[in-house]
């Protein structure tokens, strides 16, 4: 009974931090909810990755969506200019 | 005869825009897909797309700016073309950080990290650090990623658009935050 009980409430740290991230893209049912709640009241590692893992989010966000090619490092590709050359000639 | 002329006359404009052109459109593609051959194709398909739809790039734009917002759509397509490849290993990832009995292993338990993350993207070093973890990322990680990131866009918009699952996406994208994470631990954090 209690173990039945014990694997009801307490997910593996691998459901988790599964849910810790699925919930970042879909809402989670209501028991999943609390069934994650709990497991991060008794979990030290899982409570750290859901913090980093929102942590690298915002990072990724601003990352990604300020680059800009003005300021990426310039590479020079002359055979591509032939390549390109080569290309535009025959269609 | 017009049209002859015509043809002439993009020919001749699109070979000017190579020569000015191409070599940032290079650097962007590489920056954005970190392999050579895919950038190359990418800037070469952007300049063919660029010959044949020369009619509708008007002349009081910036040829730059049209160029790029071609390359753009293009990197997209490729970013949603990778991500449909098959994820090869996709429980062997998960097997790296949990034990058969699901709990973490142990060096791969999250460690706490220093406090002092705010401004983390001001320097150019952990800039650095964060590309390098992204480029190792296998490329449907990596890739989901980029459509997750790039445009603001809701989960289950991206999945109708890519036509796969919501567990599908979510479940890959899960796979690339435990990797990035553990790779900025290593890299950056616990150094």
């Amino acid at each position: 009974m209690m173990q039945r009980l014990l694997t009801i409430l307490l997910l593996s740290c691998k459901k988790a931090t599964e849910l810790i991230d699925k919930k970042t893209i879909v809402r989670l049912s209501f028991r999943e909810n609390i069934m994650l709640h709990i497991h991060k009241s008794v979990c030290v590692f899982c409570r750290q990755y859901e913090k980093q893992s929102h942590l690298i989010d915002e990072i990724l966000k601003e990352h990604l969506q300020k680059s800009d090619p003005e300021q990426v490092p310039q590479v020079a590709n002359d055979e591509l200019k032939d390549k390109i050359f080569d290309r535009l000639k025959k269609s | 005869m017009q049209d002859e002329m015509n043809i002439e006359k993009s020919t001749e404009t699109t070979t000017f825009w190579v020569q000015l052109y191409s070599d940032s459109l290079y650097s962007w593609a590489l920056h954005k897909t970190s392999n050579k051959e895919t950038a190359e194709d990418l800037v070469q398909e952007t300049f063919l797309i660029a010959i044949k739809s020369f009619d509708k790039f008007k002349g009081d734009s910036n040829p730059k700016t049209w160029l790029f917002s071609i390359l753009n759509n293009k990197i997209n397509d490729h970013y949603r073309k990778s991500y449909r490849m098959p994820v090869v290993n996709n429980d062997t990832i998960l097997d790296i950080f949990f034990e058969s009995s699901e709990r973490w292993r142990k060096d791969q338990m999250p460690q706490k990290w220093t406090d002092d993350t705010d401004n983390l993207l001001d320097n150019v070093e952990f800039q650095q650090e964060l590309d390098n973890c992204l480029k190792k990322l296998p490329p449907s990680c990596f890739s989901a990623i980029q459509l997750k990131f790039i445009e603001e866009k809701k989960g289950n918009v991206i999945c109708q658009e890519l036509g796969i699952t919501d567990t599908n996406f979510w479940q890959i994208l899960h796979r690339a935050k435990l990797q990035m994470r553990k790779c900025l631990e290593l890299n950056w954090f616990e150094k």
